[in-house]
């Protein structure tokens, strides 16, 4: 079965700590990732969260009018880390 | 997501050439730092920082620029950053850690130079770091040949001074480096026209104490048998806080140490109790060369300690609090600054015990000494380390390498048959 990430892209860092804090209060784990390069070419902060919290984060967005650039997902890759 | 490029282009970056290193970053960091098990939760404050590392930080550089205060770029422990900060400035580490940087750095200097410095003149010729584009003064020091002739290269480029680092550790030269720092207080005063008042100056000797505690700190943390934070993730921590804004570091490190001392209270550790115990000593690792922390943990292993620039050497040993005159103080930085270990010094016995002390603190199974390639202080420093480990029955394996994947393959099994040994 192919295996996904989920991440939350926002249009600026600001909109991502404010629902990072709500994510805390509310005892959803996350983990704050740089955006992955097929989801935006801008580079800066994403929250990748876990699919099972989706509808919960979704609520939250909304009741405290988070601006975000959508939830969206990427299948895992599984390579060998190439240094850069 | 937010977009930085207006800011990159007032700094004067090469975009294009900037993007590829832009690219590469997430799938990097991904398969180093996101793919670990059981990571505490306070890395998300890390992982913060790095995603943002040419933003947000570069961001806060150019309010602070704008609202007429200094940056000033670093490359050394060495450089009291007391006196930066007692000045009004921002300073910034600027080694250079990536591959990346290689290719325009071979531009303008021989092959055969350590990668380090490589990589950094690279980073400004290319114009593709917004640090090194952020700088209203460089400051350089004279701890290796490379670097001595590199500030040369840099200073077409930007304003730099250098520090005139003494080499040997005798009653004179802690004198010498005294008047050094002194002429460096007046060198920023000039640049931010800022006086650095006695006043300034202890605030600054503090709060750079309080940052060296909080990583003493990290460290202590790593010293407990169930290690509750991965080798890779406290060198992290350590490289950010080249950069980073010091009471913003020192608050979410103090964070961050409160959540891996519940976790040794609670048994939960990062490795198994069979992992080896590693310890690091040797170069510096700059960001983002995480490839040595990788393969060791990758292969079993947990690393507890670096005795390196970018690990004790940055944080032990606090300056003197107690001086009141402006004297007193800059004597005071002088001996904390000149009493750090480094290979550029002749004879250089103290970074031996320091080795052997920190192996048995952090209950190290076994030493890494990690050299970077062309780096010939401490790669012939490595007979007499070798030597006083082997008295104190600390086994060691020298392992010479530089920022690129050719070598990984073979690293992979050389530390595979180190820690197959230690078992």
């Amino acid at each position: 079965m192919e295996e996904y990430n989920y991440y939350i892209l926002f249009p600026n860092v600001t909109e991502g700590l404010k629902l990072e804090k709500l994510l805390k209060s509310e005892g959803i784990s996350y983990t704050i990732v740089p955006t992955p390069r097929e989801l935006s070419k801008c580079c800066g902060i994403c929250i990748m969260y876990e699919y099972k919290d989706e509808n919960q984060i979704k609520l939250l967005v909304e009741k405290h009018v988070i601006k975000t650039e959508g939830f969206r997902n990427l299948q895992k890759k599984k390579q060998a880390v190439k240094f850069i | 997501m937010a977009d930085y490029r207006e800011l990159w282009t007032n700094l004067g970056m090469d975009l294009e050439k900037h993007d590829v290193l832009c690219a590469a970053l997430p799938e990097l960091y991904g398969g180093v730092y996101l793919s670990q098990q059981n990571r505490p939760e306070g890395m998300n404050y890390y992982n913060f920082v790095i995603s943002e590392v040419h933003g947000l930080r570069i961001k806060e550089l150019d309010d602070h620029k704008k609202a007429g205060g200094k940056v000033v770029g670093t490359f050394c422990v060495f450089v009291p950053d007391e006196l930066i900060l007692a000045a009004g400035a921002i300073g910034v580490g600027l080694c250079g850690g990536s591959q990346f940087w290689i290719e325009d750095g071979e531009k303008v200097m021989p092959r055969n130079i350590c990668p380090l410095v490589k990589a950094m003149v690279g980073a400004k010729v290319g114009g593709t770091c917004p640090y090194f584009q952020s700088c209203d003064m460089l400051t350089g020091e004279t701890t290796c040949d490379a670097k001595k002739k590199a500030w040369e290269i840099l200073g077409e480029y930007t304003p730099i001074h250098v520090m005139d680092l003494p080499q040997m550790k005798r009653e004179k030269d802690y004198k010498k480096w005294a008047e050094e720092i002194e002429d460096y207080k007046g060198k920023l005063e000039e640049l931010t026209g800022n006086k650095i008042t006695e006043e300034k100056l202890a605030a600054a000797i503090k709060l750079c104490n309080r940052k060296r505690a909080v990583l003493q700190r990290l460290y202590d943390a790593r010293k407990a048998l169930n290690v509750p934070i991965s080798g890779k993730d406290a060198l992290l921590v350590s490289q950010i806080a080249f950069y980073d804004n010091p009471e913003r570091f020192i608050e979410m490190t103090n964070k961050l140490c409160d959540e891996l001392e519940n976790r040794i209270k609670e048994g939960a550790g990062v490795a198994s109790d069979k992992s080896p115990r590693i310890m690091i000593t040797g170069t510096p690792m700059a960001i983002p060369n995480w490839k040595m922390h990788h393969l060791i943990e990758e292969s079993g292993a947990v690393v507890v300690c670096e005795e390196t620039c970018t690990g004790t050497r940055y944080f032990e040993k606090e300056v003197d609090e107690t001086q009141t005159t402006m004297e007193g103080m800059i004597k005071a930085l002088a001996d904390r600054y000149l009493n750090i270990n480094c290979a550029c010094f002749t004879p250089n016995k103290g970074r031996e015990e320091d080795i052997v002390r920190l192996a048995r603190e952090y209950g190290a199974d076994g030493v890494i000494y990690y050299n970077l390639q062309f780096c010939h202080t401490y790669n012939i420093e490595y007979r007499q380390v070798e030597k006083a480990l082997k008295e104190a029955g600390i086994p060691v394996i020298f392992i010479e390498t530089d920022y690129s994947n050719d070598d990984t393959g073979q690293l992979q099994t050389r530390i595979e048959a180190f820690l197959e040994m230690l078992k």
